[in-house]
């Protein structure tokens, strides 16, 4: 029996830039800026939806590696998980042609745009872990969550993280804030939040194996 | 430990360098160089255009280096190479036309060729003219940001992948250093979104991983001892000081427990002291002592015995 064998990207979407949404509104609260640590780990729009990323890809290699390209992977890639409030995605390829999607990652200035009025925003597509099976992936995706939270409550304080979880919630909506505290709080509750997501999907994955 | 070794350095904007460089050490770079470009005639007298320390605060993970790019388009120009090598960490040059890059790979002293792949160069990279310049130990540079921007349409970034390839193809992918040259944190990737760029140029992932490392590692390192040592071989790495603040510790120590004189002497300065000699004894001393003790003690028993014994037999 022979199996499809794929590659896993576990991405970071970064946001370099100060200039955005998000600063403006924070801007009111404290005079401090934020660590660069919590800045560069936004949390990402709302509007950011697997679909629509996927499309984003899709376009990326498109213009990269032209029809043969697309080809090649459109039958494999498939975004498997998508988390704006911590700003990670994992990403299904075919093992064999998993370096033309991480091309086209590196090559992603800004973020796709639900429609064409929308602003862009810049962004860094950091993969930060290649693996072959999504048990992995998801492992590393929890242990990073993990050290960012500490690193930023080492960084910035605790006051200063919660302001701005808190800020960010009155402005992204109300299921942004609760998640925002939970992962100021504990640093667990998130942590399971995703996944039991994931659970989910990778049974998913061995079905269709 | 990951190098980057082209940050353009701007005096009106510390702002957006300040970020570029928290954005750096985010992404897992450990040592950056701050770049500064002559472009035309050198000045007579060179002074760092880069101050040191910097004016504004930067990640304390980062290292720092001072780096100056020299824009070659006129051989004949007096370039005082050896001038700004004495100001600078690291000098570069980027000549423009063939016949200076055939003179920077032969002739000039430097520690990278840094030419601009993101326009079309109207001339082959050969073989044997670059073999030189890595025999010499000097890098050439491959710098991607102006091809991930990409401001003009795509023409910057075929000519980057194009000139890079070529580059690796007429190298044989030996002595290749990739760097950001980031004009906005934007620009900027993660060393293993640089090493997957690499292998995409046909760099191998050994050969990228090196470029980011040991390659631009040892063009860091061969700079420092070109500049520091003596004819660049010799260099003193430790001459064997010892802090101040050590030294003065160690002296009230042994004048304390007596170290650097005879022993005899501090003994009798002990019992002159009034202090009790069975605390200075050693330990041989004592288990002789004490064996001498039982000796005794078992002498006198036999004595003893020996009395009690002969009584009865006596009459």
């Amino acid at each position: 029996m022979v199996r499809i064998k794929h590659r896993y990207l576990l991405v970071h979407i970064l946001y370099p830039e100060t200039t955005g949404p998000n600063a403006k509104s924070t801007s009111s609260a404290p005079a401090k800026p934020f660590p660069h640590l919590i800045q560069f780990h936004r949390p990402s729009p709302n509007e950011l939806t697997p679909q629509l990323l996927a499309r984003a890809i899709r376009d990326q290699v498109l213009l990269l590696y032209g029809d043969y390209g697309l080809a090649l992977i459109s039958s494999s890639l498939n975004v498997k998980y998508l988390s704006p409030a911590t700003s990670t995605a994992i990403i299904r390829v075919s093992r064999d042609h998993f370096r033309l999607v991480w091309g086209a990652l590196s090559y992603m200035t800004d973020l796709p745009k639900p429609s064409k009025l929308a602003p862009t925003r810049a962004c860094v597509m950091q993969v930060v872990r290649v693996s072959g099976t999504i048990k992995k992936a998801e492992e590393e995706a929890v242990r990073r969550a993990r050290g960012a939270i500490l690193r930023a409550r080492r960084e910035g304080g605790e006051g200063s993280l919660d302001g701005f979880l808190g800020g960010l919630g009155g402005l992204g909506g109300d299921e942004e804030a609760g998640r925002g505290e939970g992962a100021g709080g504990t640093g667990d509750i998130g942590d399971e939040d995703e996944e039991d997501g994931m659970d989910g999907e990778s049974e998913d994955e061995t079905n269709e194996l | 430990m990951y190098y980057d070794l082209n940050v353009p350095y701007d005096a009106n904007n510390h702002s957006e360098l300040q970020q570029i460089l928290a954005f750096l050490a985010e992404l897992g770079y450990n040592t950056i160089a701050l770049n500064h470009t002559i472009s035309g005639k050198v000045p007579e007298n060179i002074t760092s255009q880069i101050p040191s320390p910097l004016p504004f605060s930067n990640p304390s993970s980062l290292h720092i280096l001072r780096r100056c790019t020299i824009h070659l388009s006129d051989p004949a120009q007096n370039h005082r190479l050896n001038h700004i090598s004495s100001v600078y960490d690291i000098v570069a040059l980027q000549p423009t036309t063939e016949k200076c890059l055939q003179l920077a790979c032969l002739g000039f002293e430097c520690d990278l060729i840094s030419l601009d792949l993101s326009i079309r160069l109207p001339f082959y990279f050969k073989h044997t003219t670059l073999a030189v310049a890595l025999e010499r130990g000097i890098k050439f540079e491959i710098c991607y940001g102006t091809g991930i921007l990409n401001g003009d349409g795509g023409a910057s970034r075929r000519n980057l992948i194009s000139n890079a390839t070529q580059l690796i193809r007429a190298t044989r992918g030996r002595g290749i250093v990739v760097s950001s040259e980031a004009k906005k944190a934007l620009a900027c990737r993660g060393p293993a979104d640089v090493i997957n760029m690499a292998v995409l140029w046909g760099l191998g992932q050994e050969r990228g991983a090196e470029a980011i490392g040991r390659e631009a590692r040892s063009a860091m390192m061969q700079a420092e001892l070109k500049r520091r040592s003596h004819a660049g071989v010799i260099d003193v790495v430790y001459g064997g000081e010892k802090p101040e603040g050590l030294a003065l510790e160690n002296k009230e120590t042994n004048a304390k427990q007596g170290k650097g004189k005879r022993k005899a002497e501090v003994l009798e300065s002990r019992i002159s002291e009034g202090d009790v000699l069975s605390k200075s004894m050693s330990k041989r001393e004592q288990k002789r002592q004490a064996k001498k003790a039982r000796l005794e003690v078992a002498k006198t028993h036999q004595g003893e015995n020996e009395s009690t014994h002969k009584d009865p037999a006596a009459p």
